[in-house]
């Protein structure tokens, strides 16, 4: 019987935790205390916009604009999984539905976000109803693109192996393809989900009253900088919580795989 | 082995001819547009009989099998199994790959269930039926690993099991321990024929090892190339249990010289260029390289 458990070398927390902060670290201090000398009003030092961080946070006004925010991109962020898997899904296995739409798809996921923006508030208004609308067009293409791929790639033994033990065509799908596929399909919803705090602020800027986004183009207009900053801080922390949250994700049900080492 | 009884699978003048080129109309040399994979194979396997195909690469030895798994279509003649014209494949044939094919999402156990889950046996059931083959390959200490935990030679013997677990009437092995060390295909080899003798299955197996396909079977088909066909079958009556020292007896080097000479007077005709097509069917490879 062969040995299993392979000895890994134990590597030093303190010591990656050193070489992952440091740089962030001195920039932060760099933010706290070069602006005092600057003496730019557009740069207010750190201490500033923490303080004007916790005044938001403590009205709390800012969790009103982040609770707004994340509706907003969690609704369009489902909505559009929920159709670019089982439309990826066909495209990928059936190859007369990918010939005669992939064209089509081309134009749309090629064309700017921002360019038809303008198009999506003319018809849908400036309401919520248009953000979303923004964000599952946003978050639709990485994950479909990546669940054609994942299925067009699928070992094909594994489909023979279980037609083998005659499966029927829906087995297939929900018992091979789509798990044989999932570290695609889980690398497409990864990017979708950064993809929705981007576009997400993009929509806000169009019109709205709430939002991560508004806060900051509002702070902006009315030279509230800490302000501005604080939402852009904020909207940098959402950034990398998602992407830490989606990682966790993808490595626990992605745990069967041998090279499971997504960096954060 | 068990003369005399039943046959479990034939085929009657077995055939497979691939169209080749793009369907484009038009093709330069009307010659090329197809290519005979198989012609004319008629073969008759008893039940409980343990009998190895074996032939050069792009023989057509593994169409032969995917024929009769089910898996590919014959384009003349045809094969029965137990009397009824096999159409597609069904849980009473069970098909073992080289690439072992275990699905990598699943723990040992929940791969040796899939067949099991297919059949429509609930839960409780299937985890007791999977435990049960896990065991009778020896590998019940893995059950709840995942397939890149283990060596070729344990994926092989899960696949076993997972063929197994669902209880087909014959196993269909398709080069199984091609891909494995040559000190583990020995031990490979011992554990087939145990577990052959403990489950009475009727086996299949092709390989394009001659010392395998002896040691193993209770009868070996000879198959060459261009077309893919029989050549002969040869009776190997070495008796069972079989070890390591009848490879070194006469009676072995006899099967070995037969075979052998089978296969090297078709080499010649067997040369030819051809387009690359299917996996199973045309790597041409010259046979000096492969038997």
């Amino acid at each position: 019987m062969e040995e299993l458990e392979l000895q890994e070398k134990k590597p030093n927390i303190l010591l990656t935790l050193y070489q992952k902060s440091i740089l962030i670290v001195v920039l932060l201090i760099l933010w706290a205390v070069v602006p005092l000398y600057l003496h730019n009003i557009y740069v207010p030092p750190l201490g500033e916009v923490l303080q004007e961080f916790a005044k938001l946070a403590s009205t709390g006004e800012l969790f009103k604009h982040i609770g707004a925010s994340l509706k907003i991109a969690l609704i369009g962020l489902a909505i559009s999984q929920a159709l670019a898997i089982p439309l990826g899904v066909l495209i990928g296995w059936f190859k007369k539905i990918d010939t005669y739409l992939d064209p089509l798809l081309v134009v749309m996921r090629n064309t700017s976000i921002l360019a038809i923006l303008p198009l999506f508030v003319l018809f849908l208004g400036i309401g919520e109803v248009s953000k979303i609308a923004i964000i599952v067009w946003g978050c639709f293409f990485p994950t479909l693109i990546n669940t054609i791929q994942g299925v067009k790639t699928v070992d094909q033994n594994l489909i023979r192996s279980a037609q083998s033990m005659g499966i029927s065509t829906t087995g297939l799908f929900f018992k091979v393809v789509i798990p044989a596929s999932s570290p695609y399909i889980l690398a497409g919803f990864r990017l979708s989900a950064s993809i929705a705090l981007i576009v997400l602020v993009g929509a806000e800027m169009v019109g709205a009253f709430y939002g991560i986004g508004f806060m900051i183009f509002n702070a902006q207009h009315a030279y509230m900088i800490p302000r501005m900053y604080v939402g852009i801080l904020t909207l940098a922390i959402l950034g990398v919580l998602v992407n830490l949250l989606s990682t966790k994700l993808e490595n626990s049900v992605l745990r069967w795989q041998e090279t499971n080492t997504n960096a954060v | 082995m068990v003369d005399g009884s039943k046959i479990l699978i034939s085929t009657e003048d077995l055939g497979l001819v691939y169209k080749l080129g793009r369907g484009k109309g038009k093709s330069k040399n009307p010659k090329a547009a197809t290519l005979t994979a198989l012609r004319d194979v008629n073969i008759g396997i008893r039940e409980g009989e343990f009998v190895s195909v074996v032939g050069p690469s792009g023989c057509g030895k593994s169409t032969l099998l995917y024929i009769l798994a089910g898996l590919y279509r014959n384009t003349s003649g045809k094969a029965f199994i137990h009397g009824h014209e096999i159409t597609g494949p069904s849980l009473d044939r069970g098909i073992i790959m080289q690439a072992y094919a275990l699905f990598p999402w699943r723990t040992v156990e929940k791969n040796v269930e899939f067949g099991l889950e297919v059949k429509g046996l609930k839960k409780n059931e299937r985890a007791e039926i999977a435990r049960e083959f896990i065991e009778l390959v020896g590998l019940s200490e893995f059950a709840d690993r995942y397939p890149y935990e283990l060596s070729g030679g344990m994926k092989q013997r899960i696949a076993i099991a997972r063929a197994l677990a669902y209880d087909p009437d014959v196993l269909l092995m398709d080069e199984p321990f091609a891909a494995v060390d040559e000190q583990t295909r020995t031990l490979l080899h011992d554990e087939l024929l145990r577990i052959w003798d403990k489950t009475h299955k009727t086996i299949i197996f092709v390989t394009h090892s001659i010392d395998e396909a002896i040691f193993l079977s209770d009868r070996v088909l000879v198959m060459t190339s261009s077309p893919g066909t029989i050549r002969d079958e040869i009776e190997i009556e070495l008796p069972r249990p079989r070890n390591n020292e009848l490879k070194s007896s006469e009676l072995f080097g006899t099967y070995r010289n037969k075979i052998w000479q089978h296969l090297q007077s078709s080499t010649d005709s067997t040369r030819e260029v051809t387009t690359i097509l299917g996996r199973h069917i045309l790597d041409t490879v010259p046979q000096e390289a492969v038997i």
